[in-house]
């Protein structure tokens, strides 16, 4: 299948470049520094501090790897249109739709990666102070991957735009948008107003829903663990996901590149 | 030969201005041809259309009008993925890959298999003479290290029909004249060259047909030598007192030396015998004075025409 191999490819060099771009390693510094940072107040505070570091622990990591992946995906994509390197891709690829896919896995993979060693320094940082209940942190892991994975797809959706700056200020404005969408639909409910609901159900149904993958309360909590939690969040991502970049390739391959 | 390439009527506009959306027309309906197994020059000044044209070939932008048949086949999104190898201009490539990952990665994604591809690489690398930078990252490569990158690559999988846009620029003579080489083998080994170039000499040397494109119309198309065409005239080189030699015209060219100009073989045979006899002259060269490429497409831009 020529279109999948290609996808691998992009998939491959898009992982090597991203793996040694020095953003990705300065980002990885500073959040060593913010969870060094995290200890220094969570020593201070009254019991507990293996929780307190936890939250807020998880909480940095949650938007460093949201920031990281929007400005990697937008820049990305930028940058290989800007130099050309799109051109040469795109002629050996059966359609565009296979780009957009083999960027997203290569992304997703170092993001991922510096998600996982982000969440195993936390990991060995509560052990320090008291017990780390493994299965909840792994579920508050598996739950954030998810997160910023959608992030990653509609940042390729808005990667397409005419600018870097608008296409990082579009995706940065969709996250925060995705963490209300819950909250916009239970208000819009509540209303006497038909149009009104029926907006809160068009805003619901159709922006990502990242507070849906937020299992970051429960990873200090042992009860907290469950498999059908999981299982939602990773059935919800993929959907979500599988959709994000099907419009990005739709977009992308509507889209004439001078 | 038959028509690899045919373009019929391709037409394109892009939109200008950023409230009230213009439209420019950047091709206005181009036709040419470009036969199988030869080297074409795509030629024509800044915004002629020649990258343009070279988009919609590879699927970049579609037209708004026409169509475009290879092998005798209709395009539609482009030329055939592993039959055409294509370099952008000034071509820029994934900053933290060495060569050797890129060019195998591309290599990959024309179908090539892992075993023969490292030979092809470091064959590629040595014949544009980028081997010292093959495992050092791209950002640490210079501007014609990566130009010979990119024409590395359009040529890895060894492709019938070749694009390149602006292959010479951006290279130093030694380089340039090593891509001249390696382009002349490839055209030798059987493949259609379709390039633009702002380096006439370099097309001239190289191509046996050209395109002429100005203001997104196609103005010449044909052989070169019919574009240079044949002349009668010969020109002769001496240095020494040339006031007594017979010639139709004569140009000081300094440090004294002077170019005759003769009309026919019966001239040239007299100024030779004339020169014969005479001490005081030494002949430094001798040579049919026909207009170069270069002076052939100003003049046929500033409306001249052909001789």
């Amino acid at each position: 299948m020529p279109g999948l191999l290609g996808a691998l490819q992009i998939a491959r060099m898009s992982f090597l470049d991203a793996l040694r771009n020095r953003m990705l390693y300065g980002v990885l510094v500073f959040v060593v520094l913010l969870l060094l940072t995290a200890l220094a107040v969570a020593s201070v505070t009254m019991g507990r501090t293996e929780l307190l570091l936890l939250d807020l622990g998880l909480g940095a990591i949650s938007i460093i790897a949201n920031l990281m992946a929007i400005v990697l995906a937008v820049q990305s994509l930028q940058q290989e249109h800007t130099e050309r390197t799109l051109y040469v891709l795109l002629t050996r690829l059966p359609s565009r739709g296979w780009y957009i896919l083999g960027k997203f896995i290569g992304l997703a993979v170092v993001l991922g990666g510096a998600v996982v060693l982000m969440h195993l320094i936390l990991a060995a940082l509560v052990a320090f102070f008291g017990g780390v209940h493994w299965l909840s942190v792994a579920q508050s892991l598996l739950a954030t991957l998810f997160e910023i994975w959608m992030v990653l797809a509609f940042s390729l959706v808005f990667a397409h735009a005419s600018s870097l700056f608008l296409g990082i200020l579009l995706s940065f404005t969709m996250d925060i948008a995705g963490r209300f969408t819950s909250t916009i639909h239970q208000f819009s409910a509540q209303s006497d107003q038909p149009l009104l609901r029926w907006t809160g159900d068009v805003v619901y149904y159709l922006l990502p829903n990242l507070e849906a993958a937020n299992l970051r309360n429960g990873a200090g909590d042992i009860s907290s663990f469950g498999a059908d939690r999981v299982t939602a969040v990773a059935m919800y991502g993929s959907m979500e996901i599988a959709l994000l970049l099907a419009l990005s390739a739709w977009i992308f391959s509507r889209r004439n590149l001078s | 030969m038959n028509a690899m390439l045919e373009v019929d009527s391709l037409r394109l506009s892009v939109p200008t201005g950023h409230v009230i959306q213009g439209r420019k027309q950047v091709l206005d309906g181009i036709d040419f041809t470009v036969q199988r197994g030869s080297a074409t020059a795509y030629l024509g000044p800044n915004g002629a259309g020649k990258t343009s044209t070279f988009r919609i070939l590879c699927g970049l932008c579609r037209p708004d009008a026409g169509s475009v048949r290879f092998a005798g086949e209709a395009v539609r999104g482009g030329l055939p993925a592993r039959r055409f190898g294509f370099l952008p201009e000034q071509p820029y490539f994934y900053r933290n890959l060495t060569p050797h990952e890129l060019l195998s990665g591309l290599g990959r994604l024309s179908g090539m298999a892992g075993g023969q591809l490292a030979g092809h690489i470091d064959d590629w690398a040595g014949r544009l003479g980028f081997e010292a930078v093959l495992h050092q990252p791209m950002h640490a490569c210079s501007k014609g290290q990566v130009q010979r990158v990119g024409l590395a690559q359009a040529l890895l999988h060894e492709p019938e029909f070749v694009l390149l846009d602006e292959p010479l620029s951006g290279l130093d003579p030694l380089g340039r004249e090593r891509v001249r080489q390696v382009l002349h083998e490839v055209h030798a080994q059987g493949a259609t060259l379709l390039f633009s170039s702002h380096i006439l000499n370099d097309a001239e040397s190289m191509c046996d047909a050209v395109v002429v494109l100005d203001q997104g119309r196609v103005v010449h198309q044909g052989d070169i030598a019919d574009m240079l065409g044949t002349s009668k005239r010969w020109a002769v080189v001496i240095e020494g007192d040339a006031h007594a030699l017979p010639a139709a015209e004569r140009v000081d060219l300094g440090h004294g030396r002077t170019r005759l100009l003769v009309d026919g073989e019966q001239e040239r045979d007299r100024l030779m015998d004339a020169l014969r006899e005479r001490s005081g002259c030494r002949l430094l060269a001798l040579e049919q004075d026909r207009q170069t490429l270069e002076q052939a497409f100003v003049k046929l831009l500033q409306g001249g025409g052909r001789d």
